[in-house]
């Protein structure tokens, strides 16, 4: 079984010279795969095999049409090809039900020269990872000048459709390997970014603001139609916090409101409930359900009819708060005559949150306020890809925690975060399984019994400190849920403190 | 206080007691939303009542709708539940004890409509059947327990309700709420009907069984129940938990369609004198498609009129004439001079003054009383048209909807905008259709006829009379015809005998031909005179009566006609909105250096449009870093500042972190998300290009 893989690998060190990183990247992302579903790389590889067997007549053809293709195109296609056939080859790994076809391409390149091949590795090198979509569409479709001119003439409609097909159709992704280390630029932290962000002048100012003056002349319009029983919702580019701010300060500043920022990442339906039952309503007392809450709530504001709430949300279409239950919760709530929702949506699929009787109860009039403002507040709680995550929210909370503690708990948990880090280079670390933790604890003279530690372990996880998993085989596996970098921080910060 | 926190999501502000407003009245809102108060609060008060009117009768219209399902459905329960009663002793009946009666109610897709019907429902079982009746829904019961507890909850408060007992009770049953079982339930049935024999004691012998009412429980949108609940529930409540849907004795009803409902709706609210506002063509189109192509619902249906009538009102300051004729004439008299120049504006009137001779149009434009009194007439003008327009309406009707592919359109309300859309009589498909009416037989169009003397007998218009006396005049002759038609039928039969005689080949083809020639030249019978004259007639009150009503003077006080905007709220297109203001800023931002031609856009764009432009050209996975360096080529070509630093590798700081925060936007409108298929990749939520 190995022998195959065996194989294949050689022939892709073979021709991917030029570029390391690429077979690295590959070669890792392979193993991996490979060693998580043995049996399905089995079938692949010989679907594979066997298609490189079967490079026959039928195909002569083909090849004959990619060439005369490949001419038209010239060099730059050429590079596309070459990497087609490199992804052919890593989605060939990664995704077990690869197409057939994807393939029979592979193999159709396979039988390809080594001239035409050592000119596709010099362009490879040369063009750049960029694809526009017309490259794509030639790099995926059948390689046929008639295809080719046909699709020109083809209305919008129906490359719209195509568009799509192409995209999803096949697991080949055509981007160069780039990555952020190679550009030597340090990854910003939340705070320079902000204050990078200051530094920078917000463009067409004069125009925003003009923008938003036109909204806000809607101020009173909104509070009429809030009250004959419809609510807001506002939709647009750009963020609408300083608006529905705005409106706050100006026109309810002597009414009983709720604001609820919906991008906050700990919002709940619960905590929206909550703030009215508590706050505004002044009951105190718990609720075993948040519909047992909901109901609480409606009745009494149907039996206060003085009781006017206004409820502003910015951001419903949130991550929290665009499950069904709690939009059920939200529309119902809305639906009371005498509480006034206002709110503001920006994903582009929102509207889908919402079926005909949730609709119903939301009574919608849509308003659309594009301001142009940037998202700063709505972004920052976000998980960017290009933010290093500080983790200062994470950091503090767990010097919190442990400071409570007693010195033997500390020390359990520092052996954890030690062990943790010292396998952070591990993409496969499972965690430390509770046998060899007890082992270590034992040794540190942390704890006397495993009881001990399972009772320390609970408190742990009841803090959701740790983690725990079952493995394959049966044992238990013990992790720290923190990002690595913020780990480092927390056991320099206690060094420092002992 | 700010609404930033990074602990807390939710802040409530409650001013000071002293400082609440005292319950601000909506008729304020509506005074401040208007920055001419011009006679606003008498707009406000006339809208409100005008929308008071309108619920009602829609009310009233969902009532009558209802009231045959809810008939068949009362003499159900009625008739399940005595003979459940009767024959208590006989096996048979033991064996169907077992079975619950089951009415399922089947309702068309308008589910946002159901609510109405359901509360109406379960306030007619109330007074009719039992006062012990549940709505439960799904979204309360996510298990057994919370469907038991909302059932007995609801079941004891209404007793409460009905019976009216004294406050102990009600502290018990509260207490008792906690422990929701079946068992407690039949105890508390048992209780509550000796209870009402006890009140009763003079029936108590007779009428025990049928006094103990049945007690309903209504499941609403039962499909969306879980499977296991609703067995469960089925099974307890019959106390057999075998093959469950043996357990029910279903009976099915079915509720009116939607399309009917709309079209009473319609009938109502729009084809009336009733009111005096009205919809122009294309507001009614939009709120038709909204009906027909998104929800079926007329509950939307009516929440649109609704808002047509709260813009129309607060966006038109002549709508304070938007009223009936006699109290429109009053408010005339009162009119400021800055409300006569408002009407001196209307497109519509200055066609008219335009129509007018020299020394009436400079007194129409200068002096305000004789204006006020042009206007009352002109007023007098519009309701009598409209009082015209519906009957023939509903006659054109009568012979549209039953000829053959209905080139004017089946339903009323589609002749309805046709004729408001433009002359009707000038349209190709209003040419087809009195052709087609040529061709009417005489049976059809004798009972057309007739119908059509009875919409103008009931009809208010007072210039019918003539027609009705024209239309009876066209019936005899009918009936005359039809005396003499006889005499016809024997012509042509001699003729077919003739042509039977002859066997002879020659004699026959030239009798044929004969035959022919003479049914070409043949002049029109009388019947056929007859069927024309009818239809002239007919076309004849087309052209006078349903003249579009935009044609009219002084249209816009009564109709509604900015579609845009009900569109724009009622059917709104975020993604679109979304863009267009990241495609062509321009749009909204009125910034020279954002115009652009077609496709391409300024590189001096904000960010955001940048960064999406940028990512419209890439695939389904995106690479940051050739990203940020479009980016970063694009900015810099704008700035081109420093040279040297765009030469390197290099970036600005600043412009890596506005990249940033660009992505980060787009990632929290949806077009991108992070992906773990490749390091430093996000994925491509949409797809197409540029």
């Amino acid at each position: 079984m190995s022998q195959p893989e065996g194989k294949g690998g050689a022939a892709l060190e073979v021709r991917f010279v030029p570029d390391e990183d690429v077979l690295k990247h590959i070669a890792d992302d392979a193993g991996i795969k490979v060693r998580k579903d043995k049996t399905q790389l089995t079938v692949t590889v010989k679907k594979f095999v066997k298609t490189l067997e079967n490079i026959s007549d039928d195909e002569a053809q083909e090849i004959l049409e990619e060439k005369s293709y490949v001419a038209v195109l010239g060099i730059c296609a050429q590079g596309i090809g070459k990497e087609e056939f490199t992804t052919a080859v890593t989605s060939g790994y990664s995704s077990p039900d690869t197409h057939l076809e994807s393939e029979s391409e592979y193999s159709a390149s396979c039988s390809e020269e080594e001239e035409e091949e050592e000119e596709q590795k010099e362009a490879n090198t040369v063009v750049s990872g960029r694809k526009t979509p017309a490259k794509t569409k030639a790099a995926s479709t059948p390689p046929s000048q008639k295809t080719l001119s046909k699709k020109m003439k083809d209305d919008k409609m129906s490359n719209l459709v195509e568009e799509y097909f192409e995209a999803h159709s096949s697991s080949k992704v055509l981007t160069s390997d780039r990555t952020l280390q190679k550009l030597h630029k340090r990854r910003l932290n939340q705070e320079t970014l902000r204050d990078l962000l200051k530094k920078a002048p917000l463009a067409f100012a004069p125009e925003i603001k003009e923008l938003n003056q036109q909204h806000e002349c809607l101020f009173s319009k909104w509070m009429l139609q809030l009250h004959l029983g419809f609510n807001i919702v506002l939709y647009g580019l750009g963020s609408k916090r300083d608006l529905l701010e705005k409106f706050r300060t100006s026109v309810l500043q002597d009414s009983v409101h709720l604001v609820v920022n919906g991008y906050f990442p700990s919002i709940t339906v619960r905590s929206i409930l909550n703030s009215i039952t508590e706050e505004v309503l002044e009951h105190i007392g718990t609720f075993r359900s948040p519909l047992d809450q909901l109901e609480f709530i409606m009745k009494r504001f149907k039996e206060d009819s003085s009781l006017e709430l206004y409820v502003l949300i910015h951001n419903l279409d949130s991550q929290m708060l665009r499950g069904e239950r709690s939009q059920q919760i939200l529309a119902q709530l809305s639906s009371l005559p005498s509480i006034y929702l206002i709110a503001s949506v920006d994903h582009i699929n929102a509207p889908l949150m919402w079926d005909q009787a949730k609709q119903s109860l939301y009574n919608w009039l849509w308003y659309e306020t594009t301001t142009f403002s940037p998202y700063v507040e709505e972004t920052s709680y976000e998980n960017s890809l290009l933010v290093q995550q500080s983790g200062s929210l994470a950091l503090s909370s767990l010097t919190h925690v442990l400071r409570s503690l007693t010195p033997n708990a500390r020390g359990i948990f520092r052996l954890l975060a030690q062990y943790q880090l010292e396998n952070k280079d591990n993409p496969s670390y499972p965690g430390l399984s509770f046998q060899d933790f007890y082992q270590q604890c034992r040794e540190a003279f942390l704890v006397n019994s495993d009881l001990t530690l399972r009772a320390q372990l609970t408190e742990f996880r009841d803090h959701k400190l740790i983690r725990t998993k079952r493995g394959a085989d049966g044992v238990e596996y013990l992790l720290i849920p923190v990002d690595d970098s913020t780990l480092t921080d927390f056991l320099e910060k206690e060094d420092e403190d002992v | 206080m700010s609404t930033c926190s990074v602990s807390k999501g939710c802040f409530v502000f409650k001013p000071s007691p002293k400082k609440r407003r005292v319950s601000p009245k909506t008729a304020e809102y509506f005074k401040e939303a208007n920055n001419d108060s011009e006679d606003s609060g008498l707009r406000f008060a006339t809208c409100q009542s005008l929308w008071k009117q309108i619920k009602s009768e829609t009310e009233q219209v969902q009532e009558e709708l209802n009231k045959q399902l809810f008939d068949n459905l009362v003499s159900f329960l009625r008739r399940s539940h005595s003979e459940f009663q009767e024959k208590t002793t006989e096996w048979t009946c033991r064996m169907k004890s077992r079975e619950i009666p089951t009415a399922a109610l089947v309702l068309g897709v308008n589910v946002t409509d159901h609510d109405l019907t359901f509360k109406s429902l379960s306030e007619v079982l109330q007074n009719n059947i039992t006062p012990y009746v549940a709505l439960l829904q799904a979204k309360d019961c996510p298990g057994i327990k919370n469907l038991m507890q909302k059932l007995m909850g609801q079941l004891m408060n209404c007793c409460i309700d009905v019976d009216s007992s004294d406050e102990e009770d009600y502290v018990q049953v509260s207490q008792h709420r906690i422990r929701c079982s079946m068992t407690s339930l039949i105890s508390w049935y048992e209780n509550i009907t000796k209870k009402t024999d006890s009140e009763t004691p003079s029936k108590k012998r007779i009428s025990r069984h049928l006094q103990s009412p049945p007690v309903v429980v209504i499941f609403k949108d039962m499909e969306s129940f879980t499977t296991k609940v609703l067995q469960d529930f089925i099974g307890i409540s019959s106390l057999l938990p075998h093959s469950v849907s043996s357990l029910l004795c279903i009976e099915l009803f079915q509720s009116l369609s939607c399309k009917e409902h709309l079209s009473t709706i319609i009938d109502k609210l729009l084809l009336t004198t009733q009111f005096a506002f009205k919809l122009s063509e294309k507001v009614l189109q939009v709120l038709i498609n909204i009906f027909l192509y998104h929800d079926f619902s007329v509950q939307n249906f009516i929440k649109g009129f609704q808002l047509c009538i709260v813009e129309h009102f607060h966006s038109q300051p002549l709508s304070v004439l938007c009223c009936q004729l006699v109290e429109a004439k009053k408010r005339v008299n009162s009119l400021s001079h800055s409300q006569c120049e408002n009407i001196r504006r209307l497109p519509s009137f200055r066609r008219y003054v335009e129509s007018q001779v020299s020394e009436k149009q400079i007194a129409l434009l200068t002096a305000d009383n004789f204006l006020k009194e042009v206007i009352q007439k002109l007023l007098e003008d519009l309701h009598v048209y409209h009082e015209n327009y519906v009957p023939v309406l509903r006659c054109l009707h009568v012979f549209t909807s039953s000829l053959p592919k209905y080139p004017l359109g089946k339903q009323i309300r589609e002749l309805h905008c046709a004729c408001l859309e433009n002359r009707v009589w000038e349209t190709e498909e209003y040419e087809s259709s009195l052709q087609l009416a040529r061709m009417l037989n005489k049976s059809d169009l004798v009972t057309m006829l007739q119908k059509c003397v009875e919409i103008f007998v009931s009809s208010s218009g007072k210039e019918f009379d003539k027609v009705v006396e024209k239309l009876k005049e066209f019936l005899a002759q009918f009936q005359k015809l039809e005396a003499g038609a006889c005499q016809e039928r024997g012509e042509s039969v001699s003729s077919q005998k003739e042509l039977q005689k002859k066997t002879d080949l020659y004699h026959l083809q030239k009798t044929l031909l004969e035959l022919k020639e003479s049914r070409r030249s043949k002049k029109l019978t009388k019947f056929e005179m007859l069927r024309f004259e009818v239809v002239d007639f007919i076309d004849n009150l087309v052209r006078n009566y349903l003249v579009p009503a935009d044609h009219k003077t002084l249209h816009e006080i009564m109709y509604f006609n900015t579609a845009s905007a009900l569109r724009e709220h009622l059917n709104a297109a975020p993604r679109i909105a979304l863009h267009t203001a990241l495609n062509n800023p321009y749009c909204y931002l009125k910034n020279q250096a954002l115009k652009s031609d077609g496709g391409s856009i300024s590189n001096k764009a904000p960010d955001i449009c940048i960064v999406y432009k940028l990512h419209l050209e890439c695939g389904r996975l995106i690479n940051l870093v050739d990203w940020l360096e479009a980016f970063s080529t694009v900015v810099m070509a704008v700035e081109g500042t420093n040279e040297d630093a765009a030469a390197s590798d290099q970036v600005d700081d600043i412009i890596h972190a506005r990249f940033i925060q660009a992505v980060s936007e787009l990632e929290l409108l949806g077009f991108i998300k992070p992906s773990k298929q490749k390091t430093d990749h996000v994925a491509r939520l949409t797809w197409g290009g540029c």
